[in-house]
């Protein structure tokens, strides 16, 4: 069997879904990051695949690619930190009891 | 080869941004305020060599980066907002918040991701703008650190952010892969009449990534909370310069990048701007809080500014342009107003500030002017603006939302005129007067003036910003 584009898409469509519900059904701020991570690792996949069958002579996707992994990065030290800072006066990172300010 | 001249603006930037963090560690706790005057003045002088560029056409780094004349108008205009926001900042940020030069040098980095934001001429350099910008508004909300709610809307814009951010990726990703390009105008040429579903869906996704950034009805749940809990300077910062960054992208992008499917996603502009207009001037009714008052205020806004994208027609983009100008002068002087009251007492409820006409005569003025050119009166910004936008957009038929926009703007009087009548009418529970310090009361009445300036006579600026939204198209 030949692994082709339209396998890489399907794992990557199977992680953003992943991602998806974690973000959306998880009540642990931390989970919800981790479920955002994996959200940017779906976009990342689609990227390099895209890199390799669409545009094998450039390297767009994979330089996107890079760059996002250096986001993410960010985005974890940034999120983690306000989290920690949350925990620290309410001990409690759930994501439900955090409601101060109602929306 | 780059001709770093165009670039010097940014470097600049950059530099200013380390230079105001490393001040904070070598000056003593007493003598930080000058940090954020020292930064004020550092923006005014970089507007001057954004200035010396004007008329410059360059494409840097093969496509990535744009220099032209709307880039530049969106640079003056951030950096004007910028050492604004400084000045306004100052005297809370010490009353109220630590570490003071970080903030300053973060106000700083805002700036130089909101230029870049706008000169971008490609998806990657894009992305990686919105996300400065964003992480840096992330750290600046949950700023007040003994303060439960400031880091509740850290936590909250931290979340509900990076997940948009994710959806707008994915959405880039798709549209990479349709398209086999990231450059805006590689794009147009790739897309026609009819769009497979793949790029279909990636455009959907990347809408509704930029509609939460810019807070559009249905995606805008995360700005009345993080509006409300962020420290006021980051909030006034938040609202204006946040939202103009993110039109200054979208604009070029749909221009350059998307306007041969318009007929595919007009519709969908058309309508979260209808949600955006009518939800945000609605639900701004029977809100007690100032700050959420504003927030709901600005999403009200955000549904003018997006009646201009959907025509996307040259006059359409000027109008935008022009109606940012004003609304970010008006806002500013809002909050700014906002931000002298609640440094002296503390409080941000509307029911605080009646009797405020006794006991702070100037301040209730300007936010009375504030609030006459948010609803759109005559003579102030708000009304030249509005009437400049809407005039283009029914020039591109669309009728009906105009005429939606002009009713919720009466609406949207009723509830300026309910802080106005707070501060006019109902008499004070407190009696002593209030005054503001030396710089606030300078850069208040310098925004007033603004205010009034662009209300009536707004020729010179509306004649440069068609120069710049004309480039965009041709």
């Amino acid at each position: 069997m030949n692994v082709g584009l339209e396998h890489y898409l399907a794992l990557s469509a199977v992680l953003l879904t992943i991602g998806l519900y974690g973000a959306l059904a998880k009540r642990n701020a931390v989970a919800i990051l981790m479920a955002i991570e994996i959200m940017l690792n779906a976009a990342n996949v689609a990227f390099v695949a895209f890199s390799r069958y669409v545009t094998p002579q450039l390297l767009t996707g994979q330089v996107f690619a890079m760059f996002v992994i250096t986001v993410a990065a960010a985005e974890a030290a940034v999120g983690l930190a306000l989290v920690l800072a949350i925990y620290r006066s309410r001990r409690t990172v759930d994501a439900t009891q955090v409601d101060m300010l109602k929306g | 080869m780059v001709d770093y001249k165009l670039l010097v603006p940014q470097f600049l930037l950059a530099g200013l941004a380390f230079g105001l963090l490393a001040l904070d560690l070598v000056l003593p706790p007493a003598r930080r305020r000058y940090i954020a005057y020292l930064g004020a003045l550092g923006l005014v002088g970089i507007v001057l060599s954004t200035i010396s560029l004007r008329g410059q056409e360059a494409a840097l780094y093969g496509g990535l980066f744009l220099i032209d004349n709307y880039a530049l108008f969106f640079q003056g205009l951030f950096l004007v907002m910028g050492a604004v926001i400084l000045l306004a900042a100052e005297d809370h940020v010490r009353k109220f918040l630590g570490h003071a030069g970080e903030y300053y040098g973060l106000v700083v980095v805002a700036v130089l991701a909101m230029t870049v934001m706008t000169s971008a001429g490609e998806l990657l350099t894009a992305y990686i703008a919105l996300e400065l910008l964003s992480f840096t508004f992330y750290v600046l909300s949950a700023y007040a650190t003994r303060d439960l709610r400031s880091n509740e809307a850290g936590v909250k814009y931290i979340l509900l952010g990076a997940f948009s951010s994710a959806l707008l990726l994915y959405g880039i990703s798709l549209i990479y892969g349709a398209t086999g390009t990231t450059y805006f105008r590689g794009i147009a040429g790739a897309v026609g009449g009819t769009l497979s579903p793949g790029l279909l869906l990636g455009l959907v996704l990347l809408i509704a990534g930029f509609a939460f950034k810019a807070a559009a009805v249905p995606f805008h749940m995360w700005a009345p909370d993080v509006y409300e809990g962020a420290p006021l300077p980051t909030t006034a910062y938040l609202s204006v310069a946040a939202k103009a960054a993110v039109f200054g992208l979208l604009l070029r992008l749909f221009s350059q990048g998307l306007l041969p499917a318009i007929e595919v996603w007009r519709w969908v502009i058309v309508a979260l701007a209808a949600a955006s207009i009518t939800v945000g001037n609605l639900v701004a009714i029977p809100q007690t809080n100032i700050k959420r008052l504003l927030a709901y205020s600005s999403i009200g806004q955000a549904g003018y500014l997006l009646v201009g994208l959907a025509a996307l027609s040259p006059q359409a983009v000027s109008g935008v342009l022009v109606h940012l100008a004003g609304y970010a002068a008006t806002n500013l002087l809002a909050f700014t107003a906002v931000i002298a009251y609640y440094n002296e007492t503390g409080h941000e409820q509307i029911e605080d500030f009646a009797g405020a006409a006794e006991r702070a005569p100037y301040l209730a003025l300007l936010l009375t002017i504030a609030m006459f050119s948010l609803a759109g009166l005559p003579f102030f910004a708000g009304f030249t603006t509005k009437f400049y936008l809407f005039t283009a957009a029914a020039q591109e038929g669309l009728l009906w939302l105009v005429g939606l926009a002009a009713a919720m703007s009466v609406v949207s009087l009723y509830y300026y005129l309910m802080v106005i009548k707070q501060m006019y009418i109902h008499p004070s529970r407190h009696s002593p007067r209030l005054r503001p310090g030396f710089v606030l009361t300078g850069v208040l009445g310098v925004l007033a003036f603004a205010v009034v300036a662009i209300g009536v006579y707004p020729g010179p600026l509306v004649r440069f910003i068609e120069t710049a939204s004309k480039g965009l198209f041709s």
